[in-house]
């Protein structure tokens, strides 16, 4: 069948447009603010001062500077890391047994358990940072309750595994996204697939590997992409928790990109730390999106 | 990223503003929740005088410095701002900020303002916002960990040596914080002002600058020192070597109440950090009893590092301020509610209250100044004070020396931590710009 518009819509040209007004004014702002970042990471310009009105072209120095000088490639492989474990690792697999092994279960451990992932993620994450702090002091908790009744000394973890620490804490904040979408996938898994397997004598871990996750698997490289690219550009519960610290040993390009752009007022470098970025995200999209197609 | 920042703070603020609009026009005042007992009081009495409402808002501290330039150079900002005041000849520089000497000339009250602190906050010869209060900075300690170390008080450290052996003798005795020195990006302004130049101003004899990031004479930044490989060698000893200091209360969610709650908790032995905390160690805009704060805490001036030639004590002094957003729809009305801030009867009794050092000569004069014990010894203190490097750039150069202390928490070596640092200074103001002193 022919993909047919609506007769009234397209002899009314002027409707048309109008209804494709608020569209057009999206998408422009979404290139004007891209175009900006990228044009002025080839100028200094600067936050404050006399640089912040008078900048200049500097041609391609800003992104010299990003393997030139301390920081960029620190703070990747950071990065790298936080999203490794904290959004592929953590929440995906994590999201994903979680609705594997509650699937189909009514029980009132499945609300319990949901209510419980639905709360962390709920949570503001200024509130989950100062929570996590407080946690994980050397008077909180964890120590309490676990450390120091097995008789060690209590440990100072902000200051000696921040960054485990900041992983778990973000894995406890976003399994909820993940267990929420493989649920559903799990759910669309036809009942009979399944069945069939099990009558055809696969175990449960084959009907697993080899049945469902096949039949699932644009539902996971949808997951991989969304997580994987608003944890490469989260923000704020490391910044509240530790603000890239003790040292830089939790600066993620996004908090390394404030210091640079806000602290230091070098907005030109900063430009330059936030085009390198779309770029990292931009390839690994095209992954995932990959991923997506299936296969012929 | 980047961008998303500047909208998100933008359709906030404007949805803010928009949504606390009222039929006439209103003013807008922002401001840090350690100065709301100042602030707030000045807000009753204009609005009281002139029937006007204001809209205020109170931010904590963690960002604020941060969030100030921002708003300002998005052209978001409140019409009158308290502004650290080391960032007043920057943001004036940028046209930010509304000049004030008309604005002033007609105030009975300006006259008495200190000149020095009026050229803190000034840009190319004009006053660009008022000083609130000055401070100086020293050495807090925690009396009982000091009775628990077994260290004689009063303490009186003569060299970077005597800080680091009751440090060591703190830590010794188990004291979970024993030398408290503010150090990475986190802490912001503060690891610059009271730890890295409280250092600096000690680790090397003053002539020519030595002991400054700043060469005033030549307007050029020091990129490289004997001074310097000093101060960042004391933070290497303290965090590195000797561990004499865990390194997490420098990134707390919140900084200042982790550094109260240890105090309370007696797990803080010595605190770099300035004459504000005879109040703020407890409750700015509340401080306990005088006899209450002295049975727990003491303070001594920063001793100089010891080597020939340099300061037996250092000091310096910074202070906040108010300015009027050069975008200030009316800043008439704007400069009225900064004088109702600044009026003397409330202005005094905040000074007084809190502990702060004051920024004009009929509350400096005035006998009950005079005639508290801290104020007095503080202004003893300021004798022998100096300014930050208040030039355009600062700021910048401020937010480096903070990253060159974070890397040193990382375990950087002196030496790559001063390349580091005197490379980004030539990045930013060029090879003509950065100086090194053998």
């Amino acid at each position: 069948m022919k993909n047919q518009a609506n007769p009234w819509l397209t002899s009314n040209l002027f409707v048309l447009a109008l209804g494709l007004l608020p569209a057009a004014v999206l998408i422009g702002a979404l290139l004007y603010f891209t175009a900006w970042a990228f044009a002025f990471s080839f100028t200094d310009l600067a936050l404050v001062g006399r640089k912040a009105v008078e900048w200049s072209w500097v041609g391609w120095e800003n992104y010299e500077r990003l393997f030139t000088r301390r920081g960029f490639l620190e703070s990747l492989w950071t990065t790298v890391i936080f999203v490794f474990f904290s959004a592929i690792v953590g929440q995906s697999v994590l999201g994903f047994l979680l609705a594997a092994s509650l699937r189909g279960s009514r029980s009132t451990l499945r609300s319990v358990v949901e209510a419980c992932i639905m709360l962390g993620w709920l949570l503001p994450d200024i509130v989950a940072a100062f929570l996590w702090s407080a946690t994980t002091s050397q008077t909180g908790l964890i120590n309490q309750l676990i450390i120091v009744p097995l008789g060690f000394p209590p440990v100072n973890f902000i200051n000696q595994y921040a960054l485990p620490v900041v992983i778990i804490a973000n894995i406890w904040k976003g399994t909820a996204w993940s267990y929420l979408l493989f649920s559903a996938a799990l759910d669309s898994v036809s009942r009979e697939v399944v069945e069939a397997a099990k009558v055809d004598g696969a175990t449960p871990f084959q009907r697993i590997w080899l049945v469902m996750l096949p039949i699932i698997r644009p539902h996971i490289a949808t997951n991989m992409l969304f997580i994987t690219i608003w944890t490469f550009t989260y923000f704020p519960l490391i910044f509240a928790m530790t603000g890239g610290g003790p040292g830089t040993q939790t600066q993620t390009l996004a908090i390394f990109l404030y210091n640079q752009s806000f602290s230091r007022g070098n907005l030109g470098f900063g430009s330059a730390i936030s085009v390198a970025m779309l770029v990292i995200v931009g390839v690994l999209s095209l992954f995932y999106l990959r991923l997506l197609r299936e296969p012929k | 990223m980047l961008k998303r920042g500047y909208l998100t703070t933008a359709i906030t603020l404007s949805l803010l503003t928009s949504a606390a609009i009222p039929a006439h026009a209103e003013i807008s005042i922002m401001y840090m929740e350690s100065f709301a007992s100042l602030i707030e009081e000045g807000i009753k009495d204009f609005e009281a005088a002139t029937g006007e409402t204001v809209n205020a808002i109170k931010l904590p501290g963690q960002g604020y410095d941060q969030r100030i330039a921002l708003d300002l150079s998005a052209g978001t900002a409140a019409d009158v701002n308290l502004i650290d005041s080391f960032m007043v000849s920057e943001l004036a520089s940028a046209g930010y900020l509304a000049p004030l000497g008309e604005l002033a000339a007609g105030w009975d009250q300006y006259q008495y303002y200190l000149p020095g602190l009026l050229e803190v906050a000034s840009y190319q010869g004009e006053v660009y916002a008022l000083p609130t209060d000055t401070d100086v900075r020293m050495l807090w300690y925690d009396k009982s960990n000091f009775e628990k170390a077994g260290i004689p008080m009063p303490w009186e450290p003569k060299s970077w040596a005597d800080v680091l052996d009751a440090a060591q003798k703190l830590k010794d005795a188990g004291v979970q914080y024993p030398f408290q020195l503010p150090a990475g990006t986190k802490q912001a302004e503060a690891a610059t002002m009271q730890g890295v130049y409280m250092a600096l101003l000690g680790a090397d004899a003053p002539e020519g600058d030595r002991n400054r990031l700043l060469n005033r004479e030549t307007n050029q930044w020091i990129g490289d020192s004997p001074g310097l490989r000093r101060t960042f060698d004391l933070y290497y000893q303290v965090y590195v070597e000797d561990e004499l200091n865990p390194a997490d209360l420098n990134y707390a969610t919140d900084i200042s109440a982790a550094v109260r709650q240890a105090l309370a908790d007696d797990k803080l032995g010595i605190l770099a950090s300035g004459s504000w905390e005879d109040a703020c160690l407890w409750d700015c805009n509340n401080p306990p009893s005088r006899e209450e704060r002295d049975a727990q805490v003491g303070w001594t001036p920063w001793p100089g590092s010891g080597e020939p030639g340099t300061k037996p004590t250092t000091n310096i002094s910074g202070g906040w301020t108010l300015g009027i957003n050069a975008n200030a729809a009316d800043k008439d009305m704007a400069f009225q509610l900064v004088t109702a801030i600044f009026d003397e009867e409330n202005f005094k009794a905040w000074t007084l209250a809190n502990h702060r050092m004051a920024v004009r000569t009929d509350i400096s004069d005035s006998p009950e100044y005079k005639e508290d014990a801290f104020l007095a010894a503080a202004t003893q203190l300021a004798a022998d004070t100096t300014g930050r490097d208040t030039v355009p750039g600062y700021q910048t150069v401020s937010a480096l020396v903070q990253q060159a202390t974070a890397d040193i928490l990382d375990g950087a070596g002196v030496e790559d931590v001063i390349a580091e640092y005197h490379d980004a200074l030539v990045d930013e103001f060029g090879e003509e710009n950065v100086i090194t002193y053998e």
